[in-house]
């Protein structure tokens, strides 16, 4: 849950980039760290607990300061989850205080399976927390659409976007930066709407 | 905003005057407050040589991957952790459902005076984040001026 600080005129948002193993998670923090334009000051370290093998042992950790609204200065913190399935524990642990979700696919067709069993421990561990994916912001993210074997975006909205309500989605080649802002806008934008729509509702 | 958490500056002000008394009494270099999510909520003490966002960040996830182990070997509860270095110690204890509190110290500091002073200073911390949840505050954070269709205002890619 977002963390608004009248004292110190923060606001502060958590952002969960979550997924099967190898699908580009890591990547879009990295990418995000090299690219993302901010004041001095306003980025932080990219913070990655890996193997030796670089593979996410717990999480990645990205703090951004993004903007000032009205005063207020919103912070986000971007993490990652680790992949493979020995490590729920820690994707639970993770979790805990999500505002936002980004959940990156791996279009590679093989790759089908783990998507929907990951989308499918998504909201088992959601649950497990006591929250419903439903009351959570989340966007789809297909990457890696420049390998070969690459499913159609159709067959991928079909196994994972078939909901009654439709999320955003995006093609993405993380290593080439393709997609990864755009994910990142748009989930901050749906979580922005919905602190707006909390307030309207409290308002009325 | 009735869902969001919101601290008020006195939340703040009488927050930072325990962990102020607590540093007093301690000799402690810093003590920070944090969400289990992850999330910084005040700090004092000398933390300007520290990176206290990721300190937070990281803590929270040490001190919940101990709570799990402590929920695999039938422990109720582990509700503190504490790391010994050869210059600093942390100490990382638990406030509340929501909170923790991190304690940095010399490690010529024993951690018993930590301890023992950290009991009542958690107890003013949870007192105080008790009062702001229960509180309904009338000063939300208005973000309509935010025009949420223009999303490329919000992270920018380098050229």
């Amino acid at each position: 849950m977002a963390i608004i600080n009248q004292a110190t005129k923060e606001l502060q948002v958590k952002i969960v980039y979550y997924g099967p193993a190898m699908g580009g998670k890591t990547t879009n923090l990295v990418q995000v760290h090299d690219h993302v334009q901010t004041q001095a000051g306003n980025k932080g370290k990219l913070v990655s607990l890996a193997t030796s093998s670089d593979r996410t042992l717990f999480f990645d950790f990205l703090p951004i300061e993004a903007m000032t609204i009205k005063g207020f200065k919103t912070k986000f913190q971007l993490y990652t989850v680790p992949g493979q399935v020995i490590y729920n524990t820690t994707r639970q642990l993770v979790l805990r205080g999500v505002d936002g979700i980004v959940f990156v696919a791996d279009s590679q067709y093989e790759k089908m399976p783990e998507n929907v069993e990951s989308f499918q421990n998504l909201v088992d561990n959601l649950t497990s927390l006591k929250l419903n994916i439903a009351d959570i912001p989340y966007i789809l993210q297909y990457n890696k659409r420049d390998l070969p074997n690459a499913a159609p975006v159709e067959y991928m909205e079909y196994l994972l976007n078939n909901n009654e309500v439709q999320v955003p989605s995006f093609s993405a080649t993380a290593h080439k930066c393709d997609g990864v802002f755009e994910a990142l806008n748009m989930i901050t934008r749906m979580l922005l709407q919905k602190f707006i729509n909390q307030g309207a509702s409290q308002q009325a | 905003m009735a869902n969001l958490p919101q601290l008020l500056k006195k939340d703040v002000q009488r927050l930072d005057g325990a962990l102020r008394d607590f540093i007093g009494q301690t000799d402690a270099t810093a003590a920070l407050i944090i969400d289990k999510g992850g999330f910084l909520i005040t700090h004092q003490g000398d933390s300007s040589q520290f990176d206290v966002t990721t300190i937070g960040a990281l803590a929270s996830g040490a001190f919940m991957a101990n709570q799990t182990i402590a929920a695999l070997v039938n422990e109720p509860n582990f509700n503190s952790v504490y790391q010994q270095g050869e210059k600093s110690s942390m100490l990382v204890v638990n406030v509340d459902e929501h909170c923790l509190l991190i304690v940095i110290f010399s490690a010529s500091i024993g951690v018993g005076i930590v301890k023992y002073y950290a009991t009542a200073t958690i107890k003013r911390i949870a007192h105080q984040l008790a009062l702001a949840r229960g509180r309904n505050p009338e000063g939300g954070l208005d973000l309509s001026a935010l025009n949420v269709a223009d999303s490329e205002s919000i992270f920018k890619k380098k050229k």
